[in-house]
């Protein structure tokens, strides 16, 4: 008998009592009847919709893509338990079991010996090879998945590309998202292996409005309002029941779900910094230092192209006019941006290794991503950039309650 | 003094950090010495608890809390210096419990029984420490293991430096792989066999001159020689070196002790370092034959494991999943070996290697409980 993981850590056999139940403590049980309740820290993790989708990007993150090495689908299935029981405990925070004698520490004790929340967001999303013949999924695919297409600026590096599941930890520190990565990885040992990982980590706003990138430019300015319900379920989500809008055809399970796509984009920064500000912001079409659109004067000033056909003060080529030419046609295809940077060291030049790990969601692949990925296609920015990684994926439905689990709906 | 200042700065911060941090879990403080152990558990509650252990004698203790009945611990702190607290982290559930110290100098000595009445019905797991008697059997095992293998080993690095003297590259070659796997059987890990393991199996790593260096001796150095197109000449006197060492190696293994904890802490030490010199193809000195290697390494630790298995069987449930997990990695092992020839580890798919890997994984996390589970605790 091969015990599931869970159960190795504290593998054990009691004598005079059994094997210790569950992860531990909630940190809100174990601080219930105290009177001074500091601010709840912790981010719902059960929900509809699962957390780190529309909710603001905190400062660091790290994206992993797993490949699942389960034989079987029961096996595919303790997957998604162990992830489903690690992510509960490791967002509401608690107190690790001691193990006794009888195990090495149940936690690696980065974040002391309680484990704070620390608003920890945990973020899981199957690619399209996991609908492989592996577990018999091929049928119940959500529709719009496909394998990251390679658009003609990429250069994909195979190591750095696809996965059958994509995990997305984010949180205000960055020992949070280690502490988390390294949980549950250790659980999940022997049933999915790490096929890249990319860290990523977002600047405070300088000095004001929306946090820059490592181009110096604001970026996350003009995206569809997260905070608001139904643009989100018009846009991002995909709905249940009757089949609505434009995510007609897809199984009933994805509800909830949403497409994720991450892409890796080295930028040439060395070359950026040679070139002059007027040159950066025609590429970009803003400018700056405020953000401001080229025809306009504050950040969130709307660009009005009807008023500038041949592109005098915003190019045509921009990044912001063909990414969104803001007509009705192209309203379709707006996606929710959450993007983080990058920074993997120095390349065989000496140039640094930098970029921009880009994370968006939508309820159409080819109706959003593609459509503006597409529309970027030889954009003049591309000879300052190069995507190399990254993959589709679909984010589960979230995890409704003390006894659902990460793709229950799926799998069912 | 100005090191304390500043220790003392922290301390301070470090205390307001914990202060707003409110505790639930129930504190108790215990004192123990050479005459008492574990007084002050007056108001006994099941559920997690933590005991601040205080030694108020003039001797350091191991103490631990224990099921009296069958002697189990369910938790330990040891190294309790005299004058110091140290926390002592555990989930009660309901059933009796004493505290058992152990001063250093002096006879074990045993609280009195407390009975845990409220709470989960079970808590945290017990296990029945291992002593030194009991790891014996298991020593006495395993160096039987490893004196049987001598034989081999001797007979092959023989031949080893027989085909090198005929100067044949290729049956050489073979020689080297036979031998070579002959001695990672052992299950030598981490400095088992001494010095004399370094002389034998060591890699160029931390020699000043690499693999050129004239330190630089063994298997590994034959290795290099063999596939790197140095004459055959040149490579009777690592051929003559090896055979002398491994002689050595045979010849004082009697008189050699084994430390009965090593063997638990083998358990998994072998395969950890054929993942990270193995399977990363670090190891590898142009033979492409480090998965032959790996697979050697699997052997070596069933090793160890059946001559802990009565040790093990009634104290480790995982038992039986690390048994199955070493034997899906030694399938997946076999599937990279025909005709007498290994997959270099580049020339596997993302896939294989991604499957090894886990493998390895998932067999060292079943195996890593049996370093703490069997480690050699005093009873008395
Ligand atoms: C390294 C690569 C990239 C850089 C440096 C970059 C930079 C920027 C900047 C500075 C803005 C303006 C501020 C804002 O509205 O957020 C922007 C907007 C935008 N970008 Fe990118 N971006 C990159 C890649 C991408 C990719 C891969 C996509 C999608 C395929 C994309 C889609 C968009 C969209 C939709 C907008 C908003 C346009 C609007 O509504 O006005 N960007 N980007």
């Amino acid at each position: 008998m091969k015990l599931p993981r869970r159960q190795v850590l504290t593998g054990a056999i009691g004598v005079g009592a059994g094997a210790v139940a569950g992860a531990g403590a909630t940190y809100a049980a174990a601080h219930a009847g105290t009177d001074e309740r500091p601010e709840p820290d912790a981010v719902p993790f059960h929900g509809v919709h699962q957390a780190g989708v529309v909710d603001a990007a905190p400062k660091h993150s790290t994206m992993v893509s797993l490949d699942v090495l389960a034989d079987d689908r029961d096996g595919l299935r303790e997957l998604f338990t162990t992830l489903t029981a690690r992510a509960r405990f490791l967002t509401a925070g608690g107190t690790p079991p001691d193990p006794g004698i009888a195990a090495p520490p149940h936690d690696s004790g980065v974040l002391g010996p309680d484990v704070p929340p620390d608003r920890l967001t945990i973020t899981v999303g199957v690619g399209a090879s996991l609908f492989d013949h592996r577990y018999g999924l091929a049928t119940r695919k959500p529709v719009r998945l496909s394998p990251m297409r390679t658009f003609p600026n990429d250069a994909p590096d195979p190591a750095w590309c696809h996965g059958d599941v994509s995990v997305q930890f984010c949180a205000p520190n960055a020992d949070t998202v280690i502490h988390a990565l390294r949980d549950v990885a250790r659980h999940t040992r022997g049933l999915a292996q790490i096929r890249w990982r990319m860290d990523g980590f977002r600047s405070p706003p300088r000095p004001s409005g929306t946090p820059r990138n490592l181009m110096g430019f604001k970026d996350g300015t003009s995206n569809p309002d997260r905070t608001d319900a139904r643009e989100m379920d018009r846009r991002i989500w995909l709905s249940a029941g009757k089949a609505t809008g434009q995510a007609a055809g897809e199984p009933s399970w994805t509800a909830g779900g949403s497409y994720q796509v991450v892409r890796l984009i080295r930028m040439r920064l060395e070359f950026w910094d040679r070139i002059s500000t007027s040159e950066q912001e025609k590429l970009i079409g803003r400018r700056r230092d405020t953000g401001a659109p080229l025809d306009g004067s504050g950040e969130f000033d709307t660009p009005k192209y009807a008023e500038d056909p041949v592109g005098s003060a915003i190019p045509l080529t921009s990044h912001i006019r063909r990414a969104n030419p803001r007509t009705a046609k192209s309203d379709p295809s707006l996606l929710l941006r959450r993007p983080y940077n990058y920074d993997r060291g120095v390349d065989a030049v000496g140039d640094l290794d930098m970029g921009l790990l880009f994370v968006c969601y939508q309820r159409d692949l080819a109706r959003q991503f593609e459509a503006v990925q597409t529309r970027l296609v030889d954009e003049p920015l591309v000879d300052y950039i190069t995507p190399f990684g990254g993959g589709y994926f679909f984010t589960l439905p979230g995890v409704r309650d003390a006894h659902d689990t990460y793709g229950r709906t799926l799998l069912a | 003094m100005r090191v304390r200042a500043l220790v003392g700065i922290g301390a301070v911060v470090l205390l307001a950090a914990c202060d707003s941090t409110p505790k639930a879990r129930s504190e108790t403080t215990v004192e123990v010495s050479r005459a008492v152990c574990g007084s002050g558990w007056s108001d006994p509650h099941g559920g997690t608890q933590v005991f601040r252990v205080h030694n108020v004698g003039t001797n350091t203790a191991e103490v631990e809390l224990v099921d009296p009945a069958t002697g189990a611990v369910y938790a330990e702190v040891d190294g309790v210096a005299p004058g110091t607290t140290r926390p002592m982290q555990v989930r009660l559930g309901r059933g009796r419990y004493a505290f058992k110290c152990l001063p250093e100098d002096t006879d074990a000595l045993t609280g009195s029984t407390v009975t845990v009445r409220d709470g989960p019905a079970r808590g945290a797991p017990a296990v029945v420490p291992v002593g030194e008697q009991d790891l014996r059997d298991a020593v006495t095992t395993y160096r039987a293991y490893v004196t049987r293998s001598f034989g081999p080993l001797r007979r092959d690095v023989a031949a080893l430096e027989r085909e090198v003297r005929s100067g044949d590259r290729a049956a050489a070659r073979r020689a080297w792989l036979t031998a070579h796997l002959d001695y990672e059987r052992l299950g030598a890990a981490y400095g088992t066999f001494g010095d004399l393991a370094d002389a034998i199996d060591r890699l160029p790593a931390g020699l000043p001159d690499g693999a050129h260096d004239k330190d630089f001796t063994g298997f590994h150095r034959i290795e290099y020689g063999l596939w790197h197109g140095e004459s055959m000449t040149a490579l009777r006197g690592p051929a003559g070196r090896l055979r002398t060492d491994v002689g050595t190696l045979v010849g004082g293994f009697d008189r050699e002790q084994t430390d009965p904890n090593d063997l638990p802490l083998r358990a998994h030490e072998i395969l950890e370092a054929t993942l990270e010199f193995e399977l990363t193809g670090a190891a590898d000195q142009g033979s492409g034959s480090t998965l032959a290697t790996a697979r050697a390494n699997v052997d070596g630790t069933r090793a160890v494991l059946s001559a802990l298995r009565p040790v093990l069987t009634g104290r480790y449930r995982g038992l039986s999943g690390a048994d199955a997990s070493l034997d899906t990695l030694a399938k997946l092992l076999d599937a990279q070996h025909s005709g007498g020839t290994w997959t270099p580890v580049a020339d596997l798919s993302r896939a294989e290697r991604e499957r090894l890997d886990g493998a390895t994984g998932d067999a060292l996390e079943r195996l890593a409980p049996i370093a703490a589970l069997a480690e050699v605790r005093r009873t008395r």
